[in-house]
């Protein structure tokens, strides 16, 4: 009836016009990469794990996290992380504390024994992985994920690698490590410890398994080149670490100089503290050049460690009862070198001597060419591989610290997971277009759960958000969440107890608050807030938002105010 | 406050709003503080026009188009209607453009305000007669090119200020006059609570710029509307008993210039030094705002 | 029976609104009006009327709070008169096309310029395009009878208009009569409370004062033009129910004085009516065949009961106490269009009375002699003949 007493209408019946169809530009929700995304190199989907425990879903954030990294208590409390110098925050007040966070909400998982979803199918084949340090466990864990059956073979009496041995136990305790790898097991991972192999595993293998996922790790110290370096009294880190973890600690006297600037060097160096030696560690570089984690240096000066940079050791002397005395020199930074860094140049008549009971030498280590991987092609860095981890003999893959590139948990984690999905793609066939769209930016990272489920093209670009791209004037500054640690020093290093003591809920909520879901929704609902014609909706208040194109007139506002680049407006198709 | 769908929102889509209206957003957010046992009057505007064509009206609460001059004059036999019947927990808003608020429709405002019915009033300022095509109104701020003062050789726009009507809306004795922006709907939707919590009337005044009437693009409305306050040329504030009781303070100040040339109606005032004089006093409109309310 | 008090006609007014219980009344106070709304004003003040009172700061307010109070649902009552119905025009046609009830007292004074505040019909005759009922009542009893019938007319679902009772500043307003008021009971009989077709109800969004396009706007206004139509034999029904209920006799559209077998019919509205009545008993007595038809209801104009009534008479004389400015006398076209395309008698229209220039049983006879010399010669008469004209001023 087009006529009504005075022209009286129902209210609501604006919903029978479709102003949809003025449109000439249709806003989409196009994810971007985040620029912490591109440096992890586990490839976590971190913008939304950080949304999802902003509103507290955290059983969501941590199945977000697995669905790329199985280690989140892990790397949570040892990696570099690297996606913090990435955070596009770090421009403008403080970067996140993504690292803090991702260890909450994998303390979460652990404290609620949560487990990932069983996979789909089940497939007939097999796949060995040599070695259960990070690579190891990252590939089998991915491997399993897609329904392989894995078998997990570790020379040692416990699993772990480096992760076991190498890191103490006030950063990263043995329960954590423990409980998950208990879940890898629980997925049906298989792992056997104390199993020696030969190079004859790297053919014979292949007649119980379709492939074979090399993860020996770099555990072959190496040495100063000095004389004097085999003296009583010289150990190594790693050496020294792994006594500490097996229950057998080295006696160090009073007296230690640690040697090295790593990771390795720092641990040993607390560790030492903790067994009441008085620390000193020389390094020939600055401080600038360290490659240990500079939150862990720092961590080190708080807890008494001396360091002493711009030293290099010339020669060591064994003095019947006295010790041993160790000869230094000055350095002072000259020009670069072939690998870019600038060269430490030793200062003349600058040498000096400190005398020690004890010293560690902690300055790198290599993988080890005998044995299992000695039919491989050896260079300087490690094995030769691919950019997969296919080492050229066939069903033959490699990674972690065996083989080129950064000798951090992280990238161990993500090469595993490189190989996982090259093994995959080696067993059914290999989509060349698949692989190159799973991965994230420019620096190497890949995601398994685009390579999984891959997402439709037009939701999904490969541009990585950088800070000009953020509308800014949506966020107030606010300073980062500090970790809570034991309070003082003097108790910290009076027992190996962990130091950081984690997030609290508020608090990783309040942190989480801080992201600004670059490439992603954050959740500030402006798009929602500001649309003119009501039609920016979603399902439930922990979703993201959806365009109503029916009624959108593609003003173009949600696009221009998002403040995370999360919207882009692509011209209608007439 | 958040739908499924078009659901809970009392404003539905499909309405004729030019695309990125801010009257639309500031209507939307109106509505979430209001409630749905509401009922609103609009004077003739842009927003009646848009959202009554006949049997086509995106309103899920009652409403009510008189005329032009009588918004306020309409709410008051509404809400007295309401009062007889005892049902004065329906609220009665009035939402309505400058024109109708500032120039013709201000007598009947008066009246209201001064025979203290409690209802608020909600003027949306897009500064100019848009409905009808840009057309100079009392709200039209200095220098301002309209239709029927347009900028030309022997003219830069508007030549005398704008009205002063939340100043006229404090004379009255009323219990809360606020302004608001767009830009801010949060903000808005606080101040509209705020209202409907007085026994008297009140007066909310709201800058929302027009893409069509001020010449920007649509998606940069919210981003006008900042600028806006940001300059001090729209200050943000609310007065009770005549007394300033808050201020919207200005984080980093723009100088006008830099929302004046982000929008054609002032494009003559760019570009030479005559226009350069006329904008200092533009400037000194938002300097006096910026200095008399305390807006830094 | 019932008491007959002698009032002074506003406060007849004010009785009949009183009793029938408005919920909102609003008022703009302008002469000759006033004592309605000074009368009603006291009743609330005093408790005897549990209205609310809205003191409005115009005209233009006081007809768009009674508009707004309509819409709402409840029954609204205003009153003006002269510039101050001017000032409502534009609510009143709001009303009509949005179909709401509501009453008024047009009470009947010139407009400017120049200013007067003396009795006549420009005012109310300029509404009569808007949409709205309009009846001319003859005396304080009239008033106060036709108000209390206003708002059911008003309010019946098939009429849904506002009603406005046009009574003569100051000859009705401030004289005093006798006035057979009717009792509360009966009143409620009559008068059951306001159920609105459509309103302003959170329990069910509506949306009133669309904008409409070319395609539905005509059917719109027809709808309009229907509703008077259909208003005139609404009146008659509820006319009767009045009578049935109150003994007092109900509205009528026109009523028939001596009609039957005249030569000529005086047509007229208002309290000049009374004096017409007069003059035409004197004429009769004296042999003239002279009748009277008056026009209660000028809108929906009674077409049908004129062309009745009129058409075997020799001729027409139509008292217009308004003007059209450029054409005639507004009753007299309304009679002019009932009585086109027929053959018919002749017409002739006088203009009498405006601003208040006395209209005397002998100008009454006067133009009885003139109509009656014009109709037997052939002369063409065209236009409107402005009576007792002072022609040495002009």
């Amino acid at each position: 009836m087009r006529t009504s007493i005075g022209a009286v209408v129902e209210g609501g019946t604006s919903l029978n016009y479709k102003t949809g169809n003025w449109r000439e530009f249709r806003p989409v929700f196009v994810a971007g990469i985040a620029p912490c995304r591109e440096a992890c190199p586990a490839g976590i989907d971190i913008a939304r794990f950080i949304r999802e425990a902003k509103s507290q879903q955290f059983d969501r954030a941590w199945h977000t996290i697995m669905e790329e990294n199985p280690l989140p208590s892990i790397c949570g409390r040892v990696c570099a992380h690297p996606c913090e110098e990435a955070c596009n925050r770090k421009e403008f007040d403080e970067p996140l504390a993504i690292n803090s966070l991702e260890r909450f909400v994998g303390d979460h998982g652990l404290k609620n024994a949560m487990m990932v979803a069983t996979p789909k199918a089940e497939r007939r084949e097999r796949v060995a992985v040599v070695g259960s340090g990070p690579a190891g466990l990252s590939c089998a864990y991915h491997l399993r994920k897609l329904g392989y059956g894995v078998e997990v073979l570790e020379r040692s009496p416990s699993a772990g690698g480096m992760l076991r041995w190498g890191i103490p136990e006030y950063r990263l305790p043995g329960t954590i490590l423990d409980g998950e790898i208990e879940r890898l097991r629980t997925m049906g991972i298989g792992i056997k410890t104390r199993v020696s192999l030969g190079k004859e595993f790297l053919t014979e293998g292949l007649k119980d398994f379709r492939a074979i996922f090399l993860a020996l790790g770099a555990q072959r110290e190496l040495g100063l080149g000095i004389p004097g370096e085999n003296s009583p009294g010289v150990v190594s880190g790693l050496d020294f670490l792994r006594g500490v973890n097996e229950g057998r600690p080295a006696a160090l006297g009073k007296r230690v100089v640690v040697i090295g600037g790593g990771n390795t060097a720092i641990d040993v160096a607390r560790t030492a503290l903790r067994f009441e030696s008085r620390l000193t560690l020389i390094y020939r570089r600055t401080r600038q050049e360290m490659p240990a984690i500079p939150g862990e240096v720092e961590e080190a000066k708080k807890e008494g460690v001396g360091i002493e940079f711009l030293t290099s050791p010339v020669g060591i002397t064994a003095r019947k009862g006295q010790g041993l005395r160790l000869e230094c020199m000055r350095n002072r930074m000259g020009k670069p070198g072939p690998d870019g860094r600038r060269r430490p140049v030793p200062i003349e008549g600058s040498n000096f001597s400190i005398e020690s009971d004890t010293i560690v030498v902690a300055v790198g280590a290599a993988g080890d060419p005998q044995g299992l991987a000695e039919s491989l092609q050896w260079i300087e860095a490690g094995i030769a591989v691919d950019e997969w981890g296919f080492t050229g003999l066939p069903g033959i893959f490699a990674g972690g610290d065996l083989t080129p590139g950064p000798r951090t948990v992280s990238h161990a984690i993500g090469s595993g997971k490189k190989a996982a999905l090259a093994i995959d793609a080696f067993i059914n066939g290999w989509d060349k277009d698949l692989a190159k769209s799973v991965f994230l930016g420019n620096r190497g990272s890949l995601s398994m759960e685009d390579w999984v489920n891959p997402p439709p093209t037009a939701r999904r670009s490969d541009r990585v958000v950088g800070y000009e791209d953020l509308n800014r004037l949506y966020f107030g500054p606010s300073p980062r969440e500090g970790m809570p640690q034991i309070p003082d020093e003097a108790r910290r290093i009076a027992s190996f107890d962990e130091v950081n003591l984690g997030f609290p809920g508020e608090i990783a909520i309040q942190e989480a608050e801080r992201c600004f879901g670059c490439g992603t929704c954050s959740l500030c609902e402006n798009c929602y807030t500001f649309c003119p014609d009501s039609s920016v909706w979603r399902k439930d208040p922990h979703e993201t938002f959806e365009i109503d194109y029916e009624f959108c007139k593609g003003c173009g506002i949600c696009a221009h105010e998002c403040p995370s680049r999360f919207i882009e407006m692509v011209r209608e198709e007439k | 406050m958040v739908p499924r769908k078009d659901e809970q929102e009392l404003f539905a889509p499909g309405h004729r709003a030019c695309p990125g209206c801010g009257e639309a957003i500031a209507t939307r957010w109106i509505l979430k503080a209001t409630g749905a046992n509401v009922i609103i009057v609009s004077p003739t505007g842009c927003l009646e026009t848009f959202s009554s064509p006949y049997m086509f009206s995106p309103w899920r609460v009652p409403w009510v188009h008189p005329l032009f001059e009588n918004g306020a004059a309409v709410a008051s036999g509404i809400e007295a209607a309401l009062r007889y019947k005892g049902r004065s927990d329906i609220r009665v808003v009035v939402i309505g453009g400058d024109g109708a608020t500032f120039d013709i429709g201000m007598g009947g405002l008066s009246g209201m305000f001064e025979r203290g019915h409690p209802v608020p009033y909600i003027c949306y300022d897009n500064e100019a007669y848009m409905n009808t095509g840009v057309q100079r109104c009392s709200s039209t701020p200095l220098f301002a090119s309209t239709t029927t003062q347009p900028a030309g050789r022997k003219s830069w726009g508007k030549d005398r200020p704008k009205k002063n009507m939340p100043a006229i809306a404090m004379a009255h004795d009323i219990d809360y006059v606020a302004t608001a922006s767009v830009s801010y709907p949060k903000d808005l939707h606080d101040k509209v609570e705020k209202a409907l919590t007085m026994e008297g009337p009140s007066y909310i005044q709201v800058h929302t710029p027009c893409c069509t009437g001020w010449g920007f693009p649509p998606e940069k409305t919210i981003e006008i509307g900042r600028l806006a306050v940001n300059t001090g040329l729209a200050p943000l504030f609310e007065m009770e008993a005549g007394e300033v009781t808050s201020v919207h303070r200005i984080g980093e100040r723009v100088p006008v210039e830099e929302y004046l040339m982000a929008q054609s109606r002032f494009k003559h005032l760019m570009g030479s030094e005559e226009g350069r004089r006329e904008v200092e006093k533009i400037q000194r409109v938002a300097d006096q705002n910026i200095e008399r309310m305390g807006l830094l | 029976m019932e008491k007959v008090e002698i009032l002074e006609g506003s406060m007849a007014v004010a009785l009949a609104v009183k009793a029938c219980k408005p919920g909102v009344i609003s008022a703009y106070p302008i002469s000759p009006q006033t004592h309605i709304v000074e009368v009603l004003a006291k009743m609330v003040a005093d408790g005897e009327l549990n209205s609310q009172y809205v003191l409005s700061d115009s005209e233009f307010s006081a007809a768009s709070i009674v508009y707004g109070a309509s819409a709402a649902g409840v029954r609204s009552y205003t009153a003006s008169s002269s510039q101050g119905l001017l000032l409502m025009t534009e609510v009143i046609y709001n009303a009509a096309g949005t179909r709401l009830p509501m009453v008024l007292t047009g009470v009947n004074r010139a407009l400017s310029a120049p200013i007067s505040i003396q009795v006549d019909h420009q005012d109310t005759l300029s509404l009569r395009d808007s949409g709205l009922i309009q009846f001319y009542v003859e005396s304080a009893q009239e008033a106060y009878d036709m108000h209390i019938q206003a708002f059911r007319i008003a309010e019946d679902p098939d009429i849904l208009l506002p009603v406005m009772i046009c009574m003569d500043g100051w000859v009705l307003t401030h004289s005093y009569e006798p006035v057979e008021l009717i009792g509360q009971k009966a009143i409620d009989a009559f008068l059951p409370p306001y159920r609105p077709v459509h309103c302003l109800d959170p329990e069910h969004p509506l949306t009133f004062g669309s904008y409409a396009e070319d395609d539905v706007l005509m059917e719109l206004k027809y709808m309009i033009q229907g509703a008077m139509e259909k208003a005139k034999v609404k009146i008659e029904e509820i006319a009767s129910d009045f009578h049935r209920i109150t003994g007092h006799p109900g509205a009528t559209l026109v009523e028939a004085y001596e009609t039957e077998k005249a030569e000529v019919i005086l047509i007229g509205m208002g309290s000049l009516v009374g004096t017409m009545k007069e003059a035409i008993d004197a004429m009769r007595s004296d042999g003239i065949s002279v009748g009277l038809m008056k026009v209660c209801s000028h809108r929906p104009f009674p077409a049908e009961a004129i062309l009745d009534c009129c058409q075997k008479a020799q001729a027409i004389a139509v008292l217009d106490r308004g003007f059209s400015m450029g054409s005639e006398g507004p009753l007299s076209l309304d009679v002019k269009a009932a009585l086109s395309n027929l053959e018919r008698p002749r017409i002739f229209s006088f203009i009498a009375g405006l601003a208040g220039r006395e209209i005397t049983t002998e100008t009454i006879r006067k133009i009885t002699m003139e109509t009656m010399k014009a109709a037997k010669s052939r002369r063409v008469v065209r236009g409107s003949q402005w009576v007792d004209l002072n022609r040495s001023i002009l």
